[in-house]
């Protein structure tokens, strides 16, 4: 699996909750591959944001093993899994969470000063050229407080993308915009997307689970179904994901109709 | 730290009202420990000028003469060759004077009084000069044989005035009662508790009551230029003198009129030197200055205690608004250390600021106490010495203030600041607000 940026493996995820224990992820396998555009998608507690806290680093499995870029969380320090959250991954926020007292151009600096790899002028040129791109260059001296929701978002994808990470996971990035705002930042991620980036976001919109190239359906904890799925992969569930399919976007959505039939919510999504 | 200094300033300017409110309470508290400190060193430097002009030098080279083992006179007879010697021996030493000491009655037409009866030689006492403050009449007049110095509270008690003559009646150490006249030439201002049991006359005079020869003395008192280092002088003087020829007393730290009752008893007879410093001889005022230091650090570690609270207060109302910022920055990237310089540099700088103001603020009010010249009650004057309150703002002073009270601030930040760093990334996804 030489692409694999993400791979879970028998991944469980249970929160004590007084003397009930919610199981909010059960036997989850994921592989995510370079350059993906994958949705996660699946009703409200379905465990969308579990999954992606895992896959974030900002959480652990209770069971199973979550491997970025080859390396396995479990066997990270705090330390060093906040350096690997600063270096290899990028978050979009369902609330934006920009840094209300820096400015647009402060927050998308923010990863970079935490990296220390850049010096001013070259930190400067990386985020002018963000601002360019989510078309902010004349909000950057704005702070939070005096950009709308989607100029926002838009702050926080630079963010997200600034520290040229090897995955962006965006947690509902549309939930607090409205539906035109929304299918903008849409277009923009897939842009990106176009230009490289990888992206994982989870989402319970039907509209954006359109534009996504790879569809993963939860319910109650589970993978439902995830249109990447090969149809081998399908008859035999040891080998859940096909590292075939996943090789590219593209040969994924060629493989996926035979599959599709036996899942028809993700037959309809695609 | 550029950008978490920027951070934590603007986050101190978003949070106008609790910043301002928690800035000026550790600003006034700055302003108050710079002021009580500043009247706690003007009180020491007061109590030290003024007692070490009036009762003893900085290091004094005195003694005990005993013409029969039963008797004691405490003078250094022949001191000529000892104060030589010691002039010598002493390096640093700004002035040396001799001065003859004794305890007897003055009596005034209307009344009397027992008093310090203190010989000097008023032209060789430039100290002396400067800190009587005299009322009525000159200081020159003790150029004169048979006159005197009083202070106002011992003119009261008497009833005179200057031009008015008194009796010094005094027990020489022969056991015989003798007496002198003299003329009061001069009514100084009250130095605190010292001045109203303080006569003084010219040596001569001291001399003619005690029946002394001229070559006995009662003291040579040795002002240096670093009055800190008495003790060291004083022990290194000591030595020499011993070493020299002279007997000598081990050290106590007693003023010398303490000392009578058991130099009485000890079995020897002639002259033993006793070497002592202005801290021996003034117990009371170093007894005074630990209360006032005492009371000092107990009021200033209550506030402290206070303020210590209302930051942590203040930053944990912070880091409760804050939860989500604080996942989020941990979410990116930021480390442990990152949030906790966050909260501990929001803390040290509304801390160093504040107690930069209140600094100032101290220094400003000084001014304007030791310029307009606040009186102070009577029975304060007492311990400060003085008429006038006297703020003594001096480097030490300021820098302690703001570094106390700076440090108390961040200690007092370091909790919350560590909870803070601690909390888990995953608070970032918590709902906004
Ligand atoms: N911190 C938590 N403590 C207890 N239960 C939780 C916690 N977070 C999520 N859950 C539960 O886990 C399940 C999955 O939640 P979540 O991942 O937030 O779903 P989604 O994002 O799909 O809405 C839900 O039943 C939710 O109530
Ligand atoms: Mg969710």
């Amino acid at each position: 699996m030489p692409d694999a940026i993400v791979t879970l493996q028998g991944v469980d995820k249970d929160y004590p909750l007084g003397a009930v224990v919610v199981r909010a992820l059960q036997g989850v396998d994921l592989e995510i591959d370079a350059g993906e555009f994958t949705v996660i998608a699946g009703p409200s507690g379905s465990g969308k944001t579990t999954l992606l806290n895992l896959i974030g680093c900002v959480d652990v499995a209770t069971r199973g093993t979550v491997t970025i870029d080859g390396a396995n969380t479990h066997k990270l320090s705090e330390r060093d899994l906040t350096r690997l959250r600063l270096h290899k991954l990028g978050f979009i926020f369902q609330s934006f969470n920009l840094v209300g007292v820096l400015d647009a151009f402060q927050n998308i600096e923010l990863p970079l000063l935490l990296q220390r790899d850049l010096g001013a002028a070259a930190r400067t040129e990386r985020v002018r050229g963000l601002l360019e791109q989510v078309g902010l260059t004349a909000f950057a001296h704005h702070r939070p407080g005096e950009l709308s929701g989607g100029q926002r978002q838009r702050v926080a994808i630079a963010r997200a993308l600034v520290s040229q990470p090897r995955i962006v996971l965006a947690d509902e990035p549309t939930a607090n915009l409205d539906s035109v705002t929304g299918a903008q930042i849409l277009e923009l991620m897939q842009a990106l997307n176009r230009t490289g980036t990888t992206f994982l976001f989870s989402t319970h919109d039907p509209r954006v689970v359109e534009r996504a190239r790879r569809v993963v359906r939860m319910v109650d904890g589970r993978i439902d179904s995830d249109s990447a799925m090969s149809p081998a992969a399908a008859v035999s569930p040891a080998a859940a994901v096909s590292p075939a399919a996943a090789v590219s976007p593209a040969a994924a959505l060629a493989t996926l109709t035979p599959a599709a039939a036996d899942h028809p919510a993700a037959a309809t999504s695609v | 730290m550029g950008m978490l200094f920027r951070m934590a300033t603007r986050n101190l300017g978003v949070h106008k009202i609790r910043t301002s409110l928690l800035g000026t309470a550790i600003a006034l508290v700055t302003a108050l420990l710079a002021l009580l400190s500043g009247l706690f060193t003007g009180m020491q430097t007061t109590m030290l000028r003024t007692a070490t002009t009036l009762m003893t030098g900085h290091v004094n080279v005195a003694g005990f003469y005993k013409p029969t083992s039963g008797t004691v006179a405490p003078v250094v007879t022949k001191a000529a060759a000892l104060r030589a010697f010691v002039e010598k021996k002493t390096p640093g030493v700004k002035l040396i004077v001799t001065r003859g000491r004794g305890w007897g009655k003055v009596v005034s037409d209307k009344s009397s009084q027992q008093a310090a009866l203190v010989g000097i030689d008023i032209g060789a006492e430039v100290g002396f000069r400067d800190v009587v403050q005299v009322k009525t009449g000159s200081l020159e007049g003790l150029r004169e044989p048979h006159s005197c110095v009083i202070f106002q509270s011992t003119a009261k008690r008497l009833e005179v005035k200057v031009g008015d003559t008194v009796t010094l009646s005094a027990p020489t150490f022969r056991g015989v009662n003798n007496t002198v006249d003299v003329k009061i030439v001069a009514i100084g201002g009250d130095l605190g508790m010292f001045s109203g049991f303080n006569v003084y006359v010219p040596e001569a005079t001291i001399r003619e009551l005690y029946q002394l020869d001229p070559l006995t003395v009662g003291a040579i008192q040795l002002y240096v230029n670093e009055p800190d280092r008495a003790e060291e002088i004083a022990a290194t003087l000591r030595a020499d003198i011993e070493k020299a020829g002279w007997r000598v007393l081990p050290p106590v730290s007693q003023p010398f009129w303490r000392k009578f009752d058991t130099v009485k008893r000890e079995d020897w007879t002639g002259q033993k030197i006793d070497v002592t410093t202005w801290t021996d001889e003034m117990q009371f005022m170093k007894w005074t200055l630990a209360t006032v230091g005492t009371l000092i650090t107990i009021i200033v570690g209550v506030l402290l205690v206070i303020i210590s609270v209302g930051m942590m207060n203040a930053l944990s109302m912070a880091i409760r608004e804050r939860t989500r910022e604080i996942g989020t920055l941990r979410a990116i990237g930021m480390q442990r250390g990152g949030i906790l310089g966050l909260f501990v540099l929001e803390a040290a700088l509304l801390g160093l600021g504040a107690t930069i103001v209140g600094v100032v603020l101290a220094i400003g009010t000084a001014a304007l106490v030791n310029g307009i010249g606040v009186g102070v009650g009577e029975d304060f004057q007492m311990f400060v010495m003085r008429e006038t309150l006297w703020l003594e703002m001096d480097g030490g002073t300021v820098a302690l203030s703001v570094g106390v009270i700076a440090a108390a601030t961040i200690v007092a930040s370091l909790g919350p600041a560590w909870r803070a760093s601690r909390l888990p990334p995953v608070v970032a996804m918590q709902s906004a607000k």
